[in-house]
């Protein structure tokens, strides 16, 4: 039960960023620049959901570094470690003409390599980086205003919104990636049109190329992973099918049979069992005769089916082979992971995957914030709008419940434990979707009154018979009065 | 002593797999079509697909011959050791002997099914019974079947009547050591849909899970209006875990279909089925009656036996063969017909044949990507099922009937006769709808018979239906009766089904004959037909006919007290005349013309007049609605007049 809070204000999304900084080359600068990039980040307007704090840190970047990678491997989710979201390293290299920076891949830090021959000031300094900063929270920037646009969030608040482009780009985006889910499966299929290959390594090819990308999602979400291999699979009827080109020798599929490539009625893609959606990833092997299989438009190979997965068409060279190695499978595992992070729905840039995966965070918590505050409001207005609906006890617990947690969701959001505000906010809205969708409320809602009317039609109609004929006698009869008055009056005049 | 008994020679085909030679298990797949022509006219084909894969790739999700959705379903609720049956039909055992594969692939008509489930009630997980609910649900959306309709009345857990097939225990640890959790305690549930229609429907999931999806192989040759024509076919999966000495374990799956087909019908071409006369020329007479001349036959069946082919029989010949065998000296295809029958092999390849263990059995490779197709042509002598003499008596005849009449009592009748010479103990097991309520005290057991033991489980009203499990001894050569009364339950109004006069499915009697002392195995097993239960129905129109009827009556009330107290009561002199009356007058006057034109005189219309006059009088008194009555009394001349007429 949810402690009783009585004065509830409305949550302000905004965002803590903690950046540290190191200045290696000469540590006791440190300080100086740290205030300066912290005021020159505050200071744009762009970035008002930002609430950006630059720590200047004296340790060793080597430790610190270690440190990096060791937090990284602990449980990033822990509620007591306040997530720096990012690390910058200032050095000195006598090498580089201009400055220079480079963001690394696994963990959050970006270093920037100065020439201390340079006459350059700290200032110069300081706006350099609050600019690489900036652009490094550019895209995240956008998603958070485009998903907070016209909510009750952005109230009383001057969000810059993203320019018409980017919000075709963003529609597009939304359109692709899945909803967010605290599971997913994935399922990989192997669909030959023959009865070769009949086998593939698809353990080991997941094992080098999927397997660290799903750990580094584990923070996100969990994954369950299945294979399987299904031998003639046929097209599906709905498409024309392969055409043979005789220029380029080369059997095309048409852009328009792409959509409708899957063969929902013969191939077993069944969604898996319990809560979760499923994400299909579908290698297809074309028979020898319909060898190499292409789209026509480009010459690829793969395409994306927007919040269903992936399918890729693999043209074995020479002979169908009996069994897909891994050495086959690399790339095309490559192309599926780059697929599945497009469809979770994970940010193009900064090139960093550490720092796209802590701005998928923020933006999962924030979607599904202000996804569970819509049902709740939903709910309350449906409520308001049916008084006679009878609202179940457990309804209201889940009402208090998603109450509750979005409550500790704004609350860890503040606090930037990211990780703990998207627990909160998938559990409230797991609750807002149960107390929304109560069966015996939805029931009740499509209980048709006309039915009641049915049974007493033949009770009402014999009964209304007479009434009506009386009321019809009635009218001639008052009409008549009527008439007579006027004629009478008329011989009086 | 064939393949009838036990598929003896099948199972040493398949040998090599089930035995512990291969050390690591491995993902294997074979597949084998057995045809026996079976009197009178018939054709036994029994088809069997075998598939297994390596324990830790089952659990690791990584499936290829295994089917992907099935084996979810079967992790999901913890279910180790799956048989599930779609059946339709009569095997019958006078003809045919006993049943294939010791009716250990069959099932009661309708759909049945009974699995091993994980119950972790203690450990503060879910219960066997809640996950077999779920195991149901989701079998009934994979095989567009309705089991979801097993419910807590339609399941049973016997105790006698199964055996696990699998090695569950040794599965259990070494799945325990692979995901390094402890396992429930497995519980054995069943249930049966005898109402249940088997058709097209069940048949299409059930080829998907195959890995050559009747594209290529045996599986070709199962179409679904062959399958569902066939005097007797059933349809089963199977699902085991295998485990050898070491602890290497494997799942099994095995999809088995057996049907009998009638010949002459089967081969019935598509486009014109309804069977026509042959030509005159054709018709073999019987030319010893003594009615016999020449242009009259009376006809006789042809005495040997008639020309059929794999092509005709299904409609289409074998389409290449399913490439996966793991072990390529398999023989796919095997016939059962004496050794001097004439058998041609129709292929677009050369097919390796072979006859493995006597001569009465014939077995073939099927080519690749190529055609197969085995004609055996018309034969003058004695049929071929005449001489194949190998068919196995069955151990034991059944039949169950239900006696008495009217709509409250009933009583069941169970015949078991052993045709063998010495005694056979077996296991007769009754799952018994609630809504028929067994009179226990009348339970007899008369004849040559021993009742050793028996475990009942007593209905509770739509909650559970009767269990009852019989451990008998049927002396050799005797028949045994048992016989019990029930009472037959009045259902309430919503609980009927639609078709309620039909009757209520009551679901087949399983009986298993235990192996002899010494014999290994699970026994043979037998089913009966399922019955109809015809109950006590109301007349499902009474509720509405009760709301006209009451309305009416209130209706009725109502019209005449309100029309006494709101009718004004006058003087005929006073009442208006109304302006149809005038109408009226007119036309009366004019057929009062032209009536007394016709009779000569004019007593009649005075008669009508004066009727009139009264009729008026009277709806002064009652109001408007004389009107309508005069125009009525108006109409009888006019009828009159037509009927003169015509």
């Amino acid at each position: 039960m949810p402690p009783a809070e009585k004065p509830k204000t409305a949550c302000k999304l905004e965002y803590p960023v903690y950046v540290r900084l190191i200045v290696e080359s000469d540590p006791t600068q440190a300080e100086s620049l740290a205030a300066q990039v912290e005021g020159l980040l505050r200071a744009d307007d762009g970035f008002a959901l930002y609430d950006f704090h630059v720590t200047p840190d004296a340790s060793n970047a080597t430790i610190a570094f270690d440190a990096l990678r060791t937090v990284q491997h602990t449980d990033p989710a822990s509620p007591e470690h306040k997530e720096s979201a990012l690390t910058v390293n200032v050095k000195a290299d006598s090498s580089v003409k201009s400055t220079e920076t480079t963001l690394w891949s696994w963990v959050p830090l970006l270093e920037v390599r100065h020439n201390p021959g340079d006459a350059e000031d700290t200032a110069t300094l300081a706006v350099f980086i609050s600019q690489v900063i900036h652009r490094i929270f550019t895209e995240e920037q956008n998603t958070i205003s485009y998903l907070l646009e016209e909510t009750a969030f952005t109230s009383g608040r001057p969000i810059k919104q993203p320019s018409p482009e980017i919000k075709a780009e963003l529609d597009a985006k939304k359109t692709r990636a899945f909803k967010y889910a605290s599971t997913y499966h994935l399922t990989f299929s192997l669909f030959t049109s023959s009865a070769l290959p009949a086998s593939w390594d698809v353990e080991e090819a997941l094992e080098s190329t999927i397997q660290p990308l799903i750990n580094r999602f584990s923070g996100i979400s969990h994954f369950t992973v299945d294979t399987q291999v299904q031998l003639y699979a046929s097209f599906s009827p709905s498409i024309a099918g392969p055409q043979y080109d005789d220029t380029s020798r080369e059997w095309q599929l048409q852009r328009s049979d792409l959509s409708g490539f899957i063969n929902a009625a013969e191939w077993p893609l069944s969604p898996g069992i319990g809560a979760g959606p499923t994400i299909n990833f579908v290698l297809f092997v074309p028979s020898q005769d319909q060898s190499p299989l292409v789209i026509a438009e480009n010459g690829g190979n793969s395409w994306l089916i927007p919040q269903w997965g992936g399918v890729q068409i693999l043209n074995p060279a020479g002979k169908q082979p009996d069994k897909l190695t891994a050495h086959h499978l690399e790339p095309v595992m490559l192309t599926f992971a780059d697929q599945l992070s497009t469809l979770l729905g994970l940010p193009s840039s900064p090139p960093s995957l550490a720092l796209r995966i802590q701005s998928l965070t923020r933006e999962r918590a924030t979607s599904i914030i202000v996804s569970a505050s819509s049902t709740l409001g939903a709910l309350a207005r449906l409520s308001l709008k049916l008084k006679s609906i009878a609202i179940p006890k457990s309804v209201a617990n889940s009402v208090d419940e998603t109450l509750h947690h979005l409550d500790q969701a704004c609350r860890a959001l503040h606090a930037g434990q990211f990780h703990k505000a998207l627990e909160n906010a998938r559990t409230a809205e797991d609750e807002a979707e149960e107390a929304f969708f109560e069966p015996s409320m939805v029931g009740q809602v499509y209980f048709p009154d006309e039915h009641k009317v049915a049974v007493y039609v033949p009770l009402l109609g014999p009964m209304g018979v007479p009434l009506v004929m009386v009321l019809v006698k009635e009218l001639r009869a008052f009409i008549k009065r009527l008439r007579e008055k006027k004629s009478q009056k008329a011989k009086d005049e | 002593m064939h393949l009838l008994t036990l598929p003896t020679p099948l199972l040493t085909l398949l040998l090599p797999l089930i035995t512990p030679a291969l050390s690591i298990p491995q993902h294997t797949y074979s597949e084998h079509l057995h045809l026996t022509p079976l009197p009178p006219a018939s054709l036994y084909a029994g088809f069997n697909f075998t598939s297994t894969t390596p324990l830790s790739s089952y659990l690791a999700n990584n499936f290829r011959y295994f089917p992907r959705a099935l084996a979810q379903i079967l992790q999901y609720t913890h279910t180790s050791e799956l048989h599930l049956r779609f059946a339709l039909g009569r095997w019958d055992d006078e003809n045919w002997g006993a049943r294939p594969r010791d009716g250990g692939r069959e099932g009661g008509n309708g759909v049945e099914l009974w699995a091993w489930v994980e119950d972790d009630l203690e450990k503060g997980g879910k219960g066997a019974e809640e996950r077999w609910g779920e195991l149901v649900n989701s079998l009934s959306g994979l095989f567009c079947a309705s089991l979801n309709f097993v419910d807590s009345g339609k399941t049973i857990k016997p105790v006698l009547s199964f055996d696990p097939e699998g090695m569950l225990e040794a599965g259990q640890l070494a799945r325990g050591n692979v995901t390094g959790k402890g396992q429930g305690k497995l519980r054995l549930l069943q249930g049966m849909l005898p109402h249940e229609v088997v058709c097209t429907e069940n048949l299409t999931p059930f080829l998907k899970l195959l890995p050559c999806k009747g594209k290529a192989g045996i599986s070709t040759l199962l179409d679904g209006h062959k399958l569902f024509d066939a005097n007797w076919q059933t349809m089963a999966v199977d699902v085991r875990p295998v485990c050898d000495e070491d602890g290497e374990c494997e799942i099994e799956i095995q999809q088995t279909v057996d049907m009998v087909l009638d010949i002459e019908r089967s081969m019935r071409p598509r486009e014109s089925p309804i069977p026509r006369p042959p030509p005159v020329e054709d018709i073999l007479c019987d030319e010893d009656k003594s009615y016999h001349g020449h242009d009259t036959c009376y006809p006789t069946p042809y005495p040997g036996e008639t020309e059929w082919s794999i092509s005709r029989i299904f409609g289409r010949p074998i389409r290449g063969s399913c490439p996966l065998s793991s072990n390529p000296d398999d023989f796919d295809l095997t016939l059962s017909v004496p050794a001097d029958r004439n058998v041609e092999v129709i292929a677009e390849a050369a097919v390796p044949q072979h006859s493995p263990l006597n001569t009465q059995i014939r077995a073939y490779k099927l080519p690749e990507g190529k055609t197969f197709d085995l004609l055996l042509p018309q034969q003058p002598h004695a049929p071929t099922y005449v001489q194949n003499t190998s068919l196995t008596p069955p151990p034991l005849f059944v039949t169950r009937q239900i006696t008495g009449y009217g709509a409250e009592r009933g009583g069941m009748h169970t015949l078991i006769r052993n045709p063998l010479p010495y005694a056979q103990r077996i296991v007769y097991l009754e799952s018994l709808p609630w809504f028929l309520r067994p009179y226990m005290h009348t339970l007899k057991l008369s004849g040559p018979g021993r009742m050793e033991k028996m475990f009942y489980t007593p209905l509770i009203d739509r909650k559970r239906g009767t269990q009852l499990e019989l451990l008998l001894e049927v002396a050799g050569g005797s028949t045994v009766e048992l016989t019990y009364d029930f009472e037959k339950t009045i259902l309430r109004y919503t609980e009927y089904p639609p078709d309620a006069n039909r009757g209520f499915d009551v679901p087949a009697a399983i009986v298993r004959v235990l192996p002899a002392e010494g014999e290994v195995g699970q026994g043979q097993y037998l089913r009966t037909t399922s019955l109809l239960l015809p109950l006590p129905t109301p007349d499902f129109s009474m509720p509405y006919n009760v709301i006209i009827l009451t309305s009416t009556v209130i209706a009725l009330g109502f019209g005449s007290i309100f029309n006494l107290l709101t009718r004004r009561f006058v003087l005929v002199e006073e009442v208006p005349v109304s302006p149809l009356a005038g109408i009226v007058g007119q036309v009366r006057e004019r057929v009062g013309e032209v009536w007394g034109r016709i009779m000569g005189g004019g007593k009649g219309s005075a008669g009508e007049e004066s009727g009139g006059g009264k009729d008026r009088r009277e709806d002064a008194l009652r109001g408007g609605d004389g009107e309508g009555r005069r125009k009525g009394a108006d109409g009888k001349p006019d009828d009159r007049k037509g009927g003169k007429e015509r």
